[in-house]
């Protein structure tokens, strides 16, 4: 069905990227995230089907939405990453997610770029496409959520309290030992993890450093594939570590940068979500509204019911609301440094609670079918949910972003 | 004391670093395939340092809008071709703000390889170091 677009400005190869990813997010990715949603996490990701699905995105290189054209990555402007990453949750938000954060590591080498980590970790992940090098985004512990994205409050300078992942140099080398939580999206898959680790516990949660870790060291395990209630093809899931060694040139920023770096992540992470929820709440919308033209109730299509021409206006004001917020946001904060993260984080807050709320009203709008797995209604409903705490818990969130007003 | 003593002197000199920039030849392809125009706009002393595919090397003001702005004070420049301040230090603690899209940023970094081996010698030779 597409939208119309506001912005007059776009370019006839930026109207291609957005059919083209439509195309792609409707052919193969909605499939496939509605047939593995029904399975089980460990089943999931030994299944053909997701596998498939990744190599079929790494292959037209959405794995590198954020990557420069030089090594090899897509190389998109910033409203162009915004048209991608819609398209790409209005099929699926799972899969949205996991290609979008697998990125990480080589992104935020590439800010960096020395000569190893171009050799051993930018230039082969750009060239991957069969998706045996997936990135993370290792910073979420089993004692720290959300409060590990709230630099520049008083509590993150706090020494009494530190991250449970620390990193001690022992010569050319860091020794990496502590524990990533269940939430770390692609953390059984993966097989780099930017890692957001402790270098300094007198400093509290600012004392940290972002290593780059390829997760087949020794020293390093796996937790279990988390099972979850919605984005059931993203796979999520526990990392430990345990004397683990890296090479000094690996870490990328120490405790000097890392507010600074952290909210660099934070205002792309959180405007990437924005973007992402404006697609599921257009998804549930769209759906909702070809629903109501052709389902007769009281003699006449829901449609013409005025109730429910009410609900469908509110959910369309609701995404075009999303999609100016967001690619405003986003737009803004890739192309200044330092991010104003408070609109990031505006972005990521409004989006995924209008997309709750539009997933809701289409559940409600479908009726009692809208609880079955006949529509994907209620998968819209389930995903958007999940969307209100990764990324860092709305609530915490706007305490962090208020920092910033 | 700023590193730079005057505007003149440090177009003089970080004119002839971007100078020796452009001489090479693996960094000009890049350059001119990125067609980007960079304005580094300096404080302390107050001026502009321009990379153009057109003029190529411009010190002052030039009627061009640029892709990428970076704008920081001479000491920070100084430290950065020095390897003193990194980039990552250097956006963190917003001694270098940028302003352009950000993939177009990441393709200067590499451009820059060869003025970070240059300026050493430079510096040393304007009694810097």
């Amino acid at each position: 069905m597409g939208y119309i677009d506001l912005d007059i400005h776009l370019t006839p190869e930026q109207e291609s990227i957005k059919r083209e990813t439509h195309k792609f997010a409707k052919e193969v990715l909605r499939p496939a995230s509605l047939e593995l949603d029904k399975m089980d996490p460990e089943s999931v990701i030994k299944s053909d089907l997701f596998w498939n699905t990744m190599k079929k995105g790494y292959k037209l290189g959405y794995h590198t939405i954020f990557i420069p054209d030089d090594w090899g990555g897509l190389g998109l402007d910033p409203l162009e990453s915004h048209i991608v990453l819609e398209e790409l949750a209005w099929g699926s938000v799972d899969f949205a997610i996991g290609l979008g954060v697998s990125c990480f590591p080589s992104f935020f080498a590439s800010m960096m770029p020395n000569e190893k980590l171009i050799e051993e970790i930018i230039e082969p992940f750009c060239a991957n496409t069969d998706a045996s090098l997936i990135g993370c985004w290792g910073i979420t512990e089993p004692d720290h959520g959300t409060d590990t994205l709230a630099a520049g409050t008083p509590e993150f300078c706090d020494p009494s309290i530190t991250g449970q992942v620390k990193a001690v140099r022992d010569g050319d080398e860091w020794v990496i030992s502590g524990q990533k939580s269940a939430w770390v999206s692609n953390g059984t898959i993966a097989t780099h993890s930017l890692l957001y680790l402790n270098i300094d516990p007198g400093m509290g949660m600012a004392g940290g450093g972002i290593a780059i870790v390829p997760l087949n060291i020794p020293g390093v395990r796996k937790g279990a594939p988390l099972d979850k209630m919605g984005q059931r093809a993203l796979n999520q899931g526990e990392i430990f570590f345990d004397n683990a060694r890296i090479p000094a040139e690996y870490m990328l920023v120490d405790q000097e940068a890392y507010e600074g770096i952290l909210d660099l992540t934070l205002a792309t992470a959180n405007a990437s979500m924005g973007a992402m929820f404006t697609g599921v709440a257009r998804a549930a919308y769209e759906m909702a509204l070809d629903y109501s033209r052709e389902r007769i109730q009281g003699g006449k299509p829901l449609f013409e019911h005025q109730l429910i021409k009410h609900k469908l206006f509110s959910m369309f004001t609701k995404v075009e609301a999303c999609r100016s917020l967001s690619r405003a946001a986003l737009v803004y904060n890739l192309c200044n440094s330092p991010p104003l993260i408070q609109y990031s984080i505006a972005s990521k807050v409004f989006c995924t609670q209008a997309a709750l709320e539009v997933t809701n009203d289409a559940v409600q709008i479908l009726g009692g079918i809208g609880l079955t797995k006949e529509y994907p209604a209620e998968k819209f409903f389930r995903d958007a949910r999940a969307g209100l705490l990764e990324d860092g818990a709305n609530d915490s969130l706007m305490l962090t972003g208020a920092h910033s007003l | 004391m700023a590193v730079f003593e005057s505007t003149e002197k440090m177009y003089e000199i970080l004119g002839s670093l971007f100078n020796k920039l452009m001489e090479d030849q693996v960094a000009l392809e890049k350059f001119l395939a990125a067609n980007i125009i960079v304005l580094f706009d300096i404080t302390e002393p107050k001026g502009q340092l321009w990379l153009s595919p057109e003029d190529g090397v411009v010190c002052g003001p030039l009627d061009r809008t640029p892709t990428v702005t970076m704008t920081l004070s001479g000491d920070s420049c100084h430290k950065f071709w020095t390897k003193e301040l990194s980039m990552p230090v250097a956006m963190a603690t917003r001694k270098i703000k940028s302003k352009g899209p950000i993939s177009k940023v990441l393709k200067l970094l590499p451009m820059l390889k060869p003025a970070y081996e240059a300026y050493p010698a430079i510096a040393k030779e304007y009694g810097l170091l």
